[in-house]
C-alpha cells in the first residue's frame, strides 16, 4: 500500500495498472480530438486561399505599408511570388534554386512591384501559387527528395513549410494593415507543429547545443501534440526537459515572429537548458 | 479551397475555422509545470501522459476514497478508479475547467461509476432472485455478493421510508408480501388503475432517491 495525504493508501500495482490501461485506450502523444488528417498539399492549398482572401480585403493605402526587411505589403507580396517561382524551377528539376538564397533569390521579383497595381500584383502571385499546386499534383509522390533555397526535404514536407511561410507573411501583412492576427485551422496547424518538433534538433545542432537533452515538447490546443526529442549528443544520458506552449505561439517562435519571454510557457527540467532550447527554435526560420 | 475563409468579415476578424488565438502578450519567460487544472487539462489532450501521471498521483486517493465509500468493497473500487482515470485520458475534453476543480470532477465520475455498479448489482441480484425461486441448487452467494446484497436491502428500505404513506402501502403489498398488482389493490381497497398508478410512481421516485442516498453516501 502506498501512504498518502489526502485518502486512504492505494493498492500497491494500481497506479501502474491505471497507467497501462490508459495508453492501451489511447496512444501517448495523440491529440484528442485529433485534427482531421488532410495531405500537405491541401495544407498549402487552404493557406494560400487563406492569403489570397486577405489580400483582397486590404485598402489600397495598406499596400505602401512597411511590412518586413524593407519591403511594403505589395513588396512582400513580390517575394512570395519569388518564392513560388523557385518553387516551380525545384519542381522542374533546376538545380540552381538548392542553394539560393531565400531573400536574395525573391528580390527581383519583390522590387518588380514597384510598378505594379495592388490588383496586378496580387493575381501575379495567385497564378504563381496555382502554378505551384499544378506541379505538385503532376509530381505526384510527397516523399520526392527536393532541394531549395538550402534546404534538402521531401515534397510533403516542403509544402508544409511554404504552407507555413504564407501563414506567417499572412500575419506580417495583417500586422501592417492593423487586422487581427490568423491561426490555421486545426489540419493545417496540426503538419505545422509536427514540422516544428522534427525541426528542433537541427535547429539546435546549428546553434552549437550539444548537450545531451530529451526535450518532451507539449503544445497545446487545437493542433498540438506531445513529442520527446533528443537533442545533442546521443552518447551520454539525457538531461530531460518538459516544455509546454501553446501550439499557435510554439510555431511563431520558430518562424521567429514572437519570443520566448512573450509565450505562456512551462518549463519542468533545467531551466537554463529549456531556455538555449527555445533560443535554438527559430534557427532555421527563414524570412 | 478554404471552406472557413468564405467571409470578408471572417478575414478581417482573423477567423479561419478555430478561435482567434492568445495573442502573446509581455508575461514572465519561465513557470514551473504543476499549475492549473486548465493547464493539466491541456496537457492531457495533447496526448501528455505525463499529464496523467500527475493527476494520478495528486487525485487517486480521493477518488478511490470516494468510489470505495459507495461500494464498500477494495477491489470493486480500484476497477471504477481505473475507469476513470482512463476515460479522463481518453477524452479529456469532457472535463470543462470552467465548470469546477478537477478532483471534484474525478470525484463525481467515481462515485456515479461506483452507483452504476451498484444498480447493476442489484438487478444481477434480482434476477437471481426470481431464477432462484424457480430452481434448486444456486450456488452460495460470494462475500462480495452478500455485503451488496446486505447494502441494497439497507438502502431500498431506507428509501421506501421516504415514500408517502399511500405509496409506501402499495410497494409492501406488491414487493414484500409478493402479492400481484390486482391483489395489492384489492388488499388496499383501491381500484387496480390506481394501484398501477401509485406503483409507477413510488418506483420512479425510488430511483431517484436511491441515486441521491448513493451519490451522497460519506
Amino acid at each position: 500500500m502506498t501512504a498518502t495525504e489526502h485518502g486512504p493508501a492505494l493498492p500497491d500495482g494500481l497506479r501502474d495498472r491505471v497507467l497501462a490501461a490508459s495508453l492501451r485506450a489511447r496512444a501517448a502523444g495523440r491529440p484528442e480530438p485529433a485534427a482531421p488528417e488532410i495531405s500537405p498539399a491541401e495544407a498549402f492549398a487552404r493557406a494560400a486561399d487563406a492569403f489570397y482572401g486577405m489580400l483582397g480585403v486590404l485598402q489600397p493605402e495598406d499596400w505602401r505599408r512597411p511590412a518586413l526587411r524593407g519591403l511594403d505589403v505589395q513588396g512582400l507580396v513580390g517575394h512570395l511570388t519569388g518564392v513560388e517561382e523557385d518553387t516551380h524551377r525545384c519542381l522542374s528539376g533546376d538545380p540552381q534554386v538548392a542553394e539560393a538564397s531565400h531573400v536574395e533569390s525573391t528580390q527581383p521579383a519583390a522590387e518588380r512591384q514597384a510598378g505594379h497595381s495592388p490588383d496586378e500584383t496580387r493575381v501575379e502571385w495567385r497564378r504563381a501559387a496555382d502554378r505551384t499546386l499544378e506541379l505538385v499534383h503532376a509530381a505526384g509522390d510527397p516523399g520526392t527528395e527536393l532541394a531549395v533555397h538550402g534546404m534538402r526535404l521531401p515534397l510533403g514536407t516542403l509544402l508544409v513549410v511554404r504552407a507555413f511561410e504564407l501563414w506567417i507573411h499572412d500575419n506580417d501583412i495583417r500586422q501592417a494593415a492593423g487586422l487581427p492576427p490568423a491561426v490555421p485551422d486545426p489540419s493545417t496547424l496540426s503538419l505545422m507543429t509536427e514540422a516544428a518538433a522534427q525541426v528542433l534538433p537541427r535547429a539546435a545542432e546549428r546553434r552549437g547545443l550539444r548537450d545531451p537533452t530529451s526535450v518532451h515538447l507539449v503544445l497545446t490546443g487545437p493542433g498540438g501534440g506531445t513529442w520527446d526529442i533528443p537533442i545533442g549528443d546521443s552518447a551520454a544520458a539525457p538531461a530531460r526537459v518538459g516544455i509546454v506552449a501553446d501550439a499557435v505561439g510554439f510555431c511563431q517562435l520558430v518562424a521567429n515572429r514572437t519570443t520566448p519571454d512573450r509565450l505562456d510557457l512551462h518549463i519542468s527540467g533545467d531551466p537554463d537548458r529549456a531556455a538555449l532550447v527555445l533560443a535554438a527554435a527559430p534557427t532555421l526560420a527563414l524570412d | 479551397m478554404l471552406a472557413t475563409c468564405s467571409r470578408a468579415d471572417d478575414l478581417i476578424s482573423g477567423r479561419f475555422g478555430v478561435e482567434p488565438c492568445l495573442v502573446p502578450g509581455n508575461r514572465s519567460s519561465v513557470h514551473h509545470v504543476g499549475g492549473t487544472d486548465a493547464l493539466l487539462a491541456a496537457r492531457l489532450a495533447a496526448g501528455d501522459h505525463d499529464a496523467l501521471a500527475e493527476v494520478f498521483d495528486r487525485m487517486a486517493p480521493v477518488v478511490y476514497s470516494g468510489a470505495l465509500s459507495v461500494l464498500g468493497h477494495h477491489a470493486t473500487a480500484q476497477d471504477v478508479v481505473q475507469d476513470v482515470f482512463v476515460e479522463l485520458w481518453s477524452h479529456p475534453g469532457r472535463y470543462d475547467p470552467e465548470a469546477g476543480p478537477l478532483r471534484a470532477y474525478l470525484t463525481m465520475q467515481a462515485r456515479h461509476r461506483a452507483v452504476d455498479v451498484v444498480r447493476s448489482e442489484l438487478r444481477r441480484a434480482a434476477r437471481q432472485e426470481r431464477s432462484s425461486r424457480l430452481e434448486l441448487g444456486q450456488p452460495d452467494p460470494t462475500p462480495w455478493e452478500q455485503v451488496m446484497a446486505s447494502q441494497a436491502a439497507a438502502a431500498v428500505r431506507a428509501a421506501v421510508e421516504t415514500l408517502p404513506e399511500s405509496q409506501r402501502r402499495i410497494v409492501e403489498l406488491a414487493y414484500y408480501r409478493g402479492l400481484t398488482c390486482r391483489e395489492a389493490a384489492k388488499a388496499a381497497g383501491i381500484p387496480e388503475g390506481t394501484a398501477k398508478s401509485r406503483l409507477r410512481l413510488a418506483l420512479a421516485k425510488l430511483e431517484t432517491v436511491l441515486d441521491r442516498q448513493l451519490l451522497e453516501s460519506p
